[in-house]
Parts: C-alpha cells; structure tokens; sequence
C-alpha cells in the first residue's frame, strides 16, 4: 500500500515523515546516514549524475560551481529580484534567464523547482526503502508567507519529482499540529518558525468542538527572506574584513569562502550553548604579515551585539500578525519555537520578552514541521478524522485598475479557500479582450505589489459598456489562486491564459517532465549499472575462492560438468559486466549464482563437518 | 447585532462539513463542489463576524449603501483637526522635496501622532455610534416598525459607514507617515 508522506521542503535542511498508525504518532525517516536531516544541498557531477544531501555538501568545498545550497531562495522568483541575494550567495544565475530564473551547475543548467525537484526525489527514495513500498502522495510545506508564485515552483518541485502534491501546508501551522497532537493543549497560541532562510509568525487558535479539534489561523506574518542565512552571512562580512586587514582579499580566492563559512556556521552552533567559540581558518596565500592563519575567539556577548538587528527585524511581523488578530502578546497562552535558528538563546530571550512566557521547544525545531505534514496528510488520507486545519492567505489578493492602483478583492488573513467575485466589461466599442493584472501585497500601487500573473479576458464584440464578464478569483487550501471567468450574458465559461509572472507554465513542466524522465532513466539506469555491477563483483570474487578451496581441498568431489558450468557463467558474467545492460549484469547473477550453488552447498558441509568433528558424539 | 460565540459555532460545524480536507479523495465534481462552498462559507463569516462589514452587506443588499462626497464625509467636529493635520502633511511633504530626511522631525512627529491619537479616539467613537444604531435597527425589525423608520435607520448607518471610511484612511495616511524611519 503506498504510503502517504509529509515533507518538510527547507532552505537548509529537508525532512520526510510519516504517521505510524500504530504508535498513533508522527515520525521522521532516517537517511542512509542514519540522520533524518537531508542538507537542502545539490551538486552535479561530471557525469551529469545528480547528488544530494551530506555527500554534496562536502563537494561544496571541493567542487563548487557544481554545487548549490539554499535553493529555497530562488523559489518562484525572478532574475531581477535576486540580484541581492548575488552578493552573499554563489548562485551562478544563467544571463539567458528570462522570467525564471536559470541556475548553471557545472555544464547544465536547471531551474529552480527542478533542483528542489532533486530534493524531493532523494526523500521519496529514503521513504522508498524505508517501506519497501512506492511513494506516491505527498503534504509539502512551505513558509506561510510564501507568495502564490512562491507556492506553485514548489507544487511544480513536487510534480517533477513524481510525487502527487496533495496540499501545501505552512510550516508554523504544521509545527502547530504536531505540537497540539503532543502537548493536548486548548487555547492561543503564536507559533515564531525561524528558519534558515525564511521567517514566520503564525497566531492561532486551538478549539475543541464536538466534532474535533480546529486548528484555527488567525493571522500569519513573516518575511521570506530573513533566517540563519543572514546570521551566517554577517559572521562572514565581519571575517572577511577582519581578514582584509591581514593582507588577504577573499575576492580572489573564492574557492576558499565555503571552508570559512563552513567553520563560521560551527562557531555559531557552539555559541548557543557555549560562551565563546573560535574560529581556525587557513588563509589562502599569506598576506603581507604572512599570518597563514585566521584565529578569532568570538565571544557571547560580542556575537549578539552582531546578530541584534536580525533578530530584531523579526519582531516586526510578530508586531503585526498581533495587530491583525487584534490581540496583545499577554493574550497568547502559549509561546512555540519552530526552526534551527530557534537554538540562539538571543533569539529565545527576545521572544521570551516579548511575550512574557518562557517558550515551548520540547518537540525537535527541526523535525516539527515534518511531523506535523504527517499529520496533515494522514489527515487528507482519513486516518484522523478528528483535527481540521482552517488556514489563511498571508497575502491581499488585488487587481491593478486605472492609474496603476490596485484594488484590494481578498484581504490578507482571510480562511482559505477564499474567492471574490468581480464584473468586468469594455471600454470601447468592439473591445475583444480585457486585460486585468493580479497582484499580491498590501500596498496601495501596484508597482509596489508583487505581480502574479496577467489574463486577458476573451470578449464577444460590441458596443462599450456591454459585455459582462464575470471573473472568480479562488485562493485554494494551498494558498494558490485560480482563475474562472464566465460570460454572464451567454452564461459561457471562458477559458483564460494565464501569464505567470515568475513560474514555468504548464507547458514548460511538462516539457521538462518530458525531457527529466528521459534524465531520469539515464540516472536510473546508471544506479542500477552501478549496483549490478558491484553484485557481479561479489559473486565473482565468491565463486573464485569457491573453486580454488574447492580444487585444494577436495579435488575428487568436484564434477567435471560443475567445473565447466561455473567457468562458463563466470566468463559469462565478466563479459556482461564490461558492458553497459544491467539487465544482462543481473540475469547473468542469477545463471551463476545457480551453477555455483552445489558448490557452495558442499563447502558448507564440509565446513559443517569439521565443526561437528571437533565435538564428541555426546555432545551433538 | 449578533450573538458572536453562536456564529463561530456555526461556522466551524459547517466547516466540519464543507472542508477540501475531506473530499481529497472524492471525484473532481465533489471537490470542485467542497472549493467552492467553503469559499462561501469564509467569506460569509468573514462579512458577518466584522460589525463594519456586516452593516455594509445589510446596506448592499437593501440598495442603501451610498458612498457620500468628501464634503459630506468631514465630521463638521473634526474639521480643525483635518486642517491642522494637512498642514503638518505639507511640510513634512517640503521638507522631503527639498532633499530632507524622508523620516519625519522630532516636533513633526509629535503633532502627527496627536493628530493620530484624536481621530483614532472619532472611530471608537464611530464604532459605537454603529452599534448602537444596530440595536435600534434590530428592535425596528423584531417591533414591526414602518418601510420609512427602517429607511430612517439605514441612511443613519450609511452615514457613520461614510465618515468611518473617511476618518479610517486618515489614520492609515497618517500611520504610514511615521513608520517611515531614517536607515
């Protein structure tokens, strides 16, 4: 029976779990490491096979213009809007980008919802092995304050990896439910999820009615481009010019930054428990002084100095989503910290001030929201029948009319799914399309929105003034939009072509769908080249020492026609194995794994024999 | 007027009900169906759970909702304050056309957040002023009263609707003014 799975799809780290239904909980799969944690890392050899996870974070150090980290930032942005990011992040942004972004890795070049494809597709193997069984279905979450392209690159992420996307979930919300499943608490409750790219505050309220437990979002704030990326990020400005001064410009090494940051981020780890934490950094050349290395003993107080003013910029979406659920922090019973970044006591003093509580963190920051995706989607399977989630659109949805202003038709914070309803007509006479903007964001021009996407609407000619078109904007339970519109004087449905703004269109996932699954037989097929072969070797290398033992041992017992068979399936299998078929490789296993079985029956006996030998009759 | 706790009852047994999360396995027709009835349902609870939105549909739907010209808007009580405030809009306005911090002076400040304070003070004001009329409007119905008291009553809510409105974008004019800080 295929499984159902939760993924937490991260900028740092990427989990998957599922619900054991007989434990009656939420749990996370282990890699082949042992660790459920899968760094969010992809790299591209040379021979174009895809690596993920802890073996492509060590090539961050050794090979890294095919390796990327992060990825989640580039999501369901455009080339123009990451041209910040460029200046602390080694994305190597294809100039051929046009409105998706184009990421070169070695001598290919990959969209970004085709990398967090790579992701989601080494998880779904961990998920694979672990049942022994297909993975089909998935919760994915993302930031809840992800914006609707944001949220498709990642649905597109999902599809490409061959998963069945059943929802998206935010993360804060999903931390939620899996802390309500733990801690059976009632009440308000403000979920702070600090990642590693990207920051949330969720306020909700837990309900306990007759039917169930509602998980109830009241309001949800955030901003997707704040997390432990920007500590690490001001750790490395600052030793980059305490460098400089040591004579070395890091500029122009830069094969040299990933083993800085690499010891950076240790140093930061141990601050959260430790009062100060050194940094050992080899220089690349020595500098003027011929210092050959970069020592500094950063200490705690020193650190948090450096780090105040990210953690203060979370506090104003905290101020925010407050206001917006027209509550006070002293109203908010329970304090819950979600994400990595959580583990910087600063970060938990402030959010302890603030509030006035001391915050819950028994349940794993980083496993939580994976947990909790479990738990939604054994919800949508109908294994829990007791818990509903009602979330909101983070996000007002508005369309750009006269004079480049937008008018607001879904608030931000509104239960999803949400629709509105607006009636278009012409301007002039025999006007044949009317074309309308979609926007998100809270301002007041759109210029200074966040463009979705642009429609026209298909219109019968006529004088102006007469046609009326109706068009339903549905945001889904995923927080994504989708479009109707319907001519209200033919009660037609008319169908609309939609320009993302910042995403692959339907036709471009398919065509990569297309041309992946052409990839994705070829890395296929080179795994099971690879496995089949190392199979091969073993068996070879087993008969070999059969028969050589055999004939020492025991010349007589060996029947020519046996000889003669396992030789035969033994050149047999080496011819396969120095070509390409594993199917060959396989089949020719089994011819030899056969033909050496008396073989091999015999030297049991025999080995057997001499044990039984040894001992006296009495004792067998 | 509307007994809060009953209405979030209802909303959430009939969001037990009309959930996408219950019809993921259902055919595309019950999906489709459950999309767009929960829709409904928020946005219903949506109009009804906010007094202000509440009022404003009841207008709608009885044709009443007419949005007033600026002069009629201006509570004739706050009319020095709404001068006083421009003034202090102009200036801050100069002194960012002459290449000033964008942010607004110490004294500036001051003044704008009084003024902020004082027309904050006219909503609350405003707000029970609707309340109020909704109970009288709620009494009219459950008495039988006449089409032309009902009329009476509405137009007094359509009123407090426009000057709400009015004052509302003033407070959020004057918000964004002094969000705005020196980086």
């Amino acid at each position: 029976m295929p499984k159902t799975v939760g993924i937490d799809l991260g900028t740092t780290y990427s989990l998957i779990a599922y619900h054991d239904a007989r434990e009656g909980r939420p749990k996370c799969i282990p890699g082949p490491y042992g660790s459920p944690l899968c760094p969010s890392v992809v790299s591209v050899d040379k021979d174009g096979s895809i690596i993920v996870g802890q073996a492509a974070q060590r090539r961050l150090l050794t090979q890294p213009e095919r390796t990327i980290y992060s990825v989640k930032r580039l999501m369901g942005r455009g080339p123009s809007d990451v041209q910040d990011e460029l200046k602390i992040f080694p994305f190597r942004i294809d100039p051929a980008s046009k409105n998706v972004i184009r990421v070169r890795l070695g001598d290919r070049i990959f969209t970004p919802p085709e990398i967090s494809a790579f992701i989601l597709r080494e998880l779904k193997s961990w998920g694979e092995n672990y049942f022994q069984d297909s993975v089909e279905r998935a919760v994915i979450t993302v930031p809840a304050y992800f914006n609707d392209a944001q949220r498709q690159a990642t649905r597109d992420a999902g599809r490409l990896a061959g998963l069945e996307v059943l929802r998206l979930v935010n993360e804060p919300t999903a931390a939620a439910l899996a802390y309500g499943l733990h801690e059976q608490k009632r009440g308000k409750v403000a979920v702070y999820d600090f990642g590693g790219g990207t920051f949330d505050i969720s306020i909700l309220k837990l309900i306990s009615t007759t039917e169930g437990d509602i998980y109830q979002v009241l309001s949800t704030n955030g901003d997707t481009h704040l997390g432990g990326d920007d500590i690490d990020n001001a750790l490395f400005t600052l030793a980059r010019e305490e460098i400089r001064t040591q004579g070395v410009d890091l500029a122009a090494h830069p094969e040299t930054v990933q083993e800085l940051r690499k010891a950076l981020i240790a140093a930061k780890h141990e601050l959260s428990s430790a009062d100060r934490a050194t940094v050992k950094f080899v220089l690349p050349d020595g500098g003027a002084q011929h210092n050959s290395i970069y020592f500094r003993e950063i200490g705690r107080a020193e650190y948090e100095r450096w780090i105040r003013p990210i953690v203060d910029r979370t506090m104003a979406p905290v101020r925010q989503a407050l206001a917006d659920a027209k509550l006070a922090p002293a109203e908010i019973e329970e304090v819950v910290l979600v994400g990595g970044s959580t583990r910087v006591p600063l970060v938990r003093r402030t959010v302890e001030e603030f509030f006035g509580r001391r915050p819950h963190a028994e349940l794993n920051p980083d496993e939580v929201v994976a947990l909790g995706a479990a738990v939604q989607a054994d919800i949508l399977e109908g294994g829990v029948k007791d818990m509903l989630l009602l979330d909101v659109t983070p996000l007002s949805l508005g369309i750009e009319t006269m004079g480049g202003v937008v008018a607001k038709i879904i608030p931000r914070n509104s239960t999803v799914p949400a629709s509105a309803q607006e009636l278009f007509t012409t301007g002039v006479d025999n006007q044949t399309g009317i074309d309308l903007h979609v926007l998100q964001g809270e301002r007041e021009l759109a210029k200074d929105c966040r463009s979705l996407a642009r429609f026209q609407l298909k219109v019968p000619p006529g004088p102006a003034g007469l046609a009326r078109i109706e068009v339903r904007f549905l945001i889904d339970a995923s927080g994504i939009l989708q479009v109707a519109a319907r001519d209200l004087r033919t009660g037609e449905e008319h169908s609309i072509e939609v320009q993302p703004s910042y995403g692959l269109d339907d036709a471009e996932v398919e065509r990569i769908l297309e041309e992946s699954i052409e990839f994705a037989e070829q890395d296929f097929s080179e795994r099971q080249l690879i496995e089949a072969r190392n199979e091969a070797d073993t068996v070879l290398r087993a008969t070999e020492k059969a028969l050589t033992r055999e004939q020492a041992e025991a010349p007589d017992e060996l029947p020519e026609e046996e000889r003669r068979a396992a030789e035969d399936a033994v050149a047999a299998l080496r011819e396969a194995v120095a070509g390409s078929d594993y199917k060959r490789i396989r089949a020719l296993v089994d011819v030899l794994n056969q033909a050496s079985l008396p073989l091999a029956e015999r030297m049991m006996n025999r080995a057997l024999a001499t044990v039984l030998e040894g001992k006296k009759l009495g004792d067998v | 007027m509307i007994d809060a706790e009953d209405l979030e009852r209802r909303f959430h047994s009939l969001s037990w009900k009309l959930h996408p999360d219950n019809f993921v396995r259902a055919s595309e027709n019950e999906r489709q169906l459950s999309l767009d009835r929960s829709s409904q349902l928020n946005d219903a609870y949506r109009t009804l759970v906010d007094p202000v939105a509440r009022v404003e549909y009841l207008l709608g739907v009885a044709g009443m909702r007419k949005e007033g010209t600026k002069k009629q808007q201006t509570p004739p009580e706050l009319l020095e304050e709404v001068f006083e405030l421009n003034e202090s809009l102009d200036e801050l306005r100069d002194a960012r056309a002459s290449g000033g911090s964008a942010a607004p002076t110490a004294g500036l400040r001051a003044k704008l957040e009084t003024a902020q304070h004082k027309f904050e003070a006219s909503l609350a004001g405003l707000d029970q002023e609707l309340a109020r009329v909704s109970a009288e409007w709620d009494r009219a119905l459950g008495s039988g009263a006449d089409d032309a008291a009902q009329i009476k009553l509405m137009e007094r809510m359509n009123e407090v609707l426009n000057r709400r409105s009015y004052i509302r974008n003033l407070v959020t004019g004057v918000r964004q003014e002094l969000v705005i800080r020196d980086r």
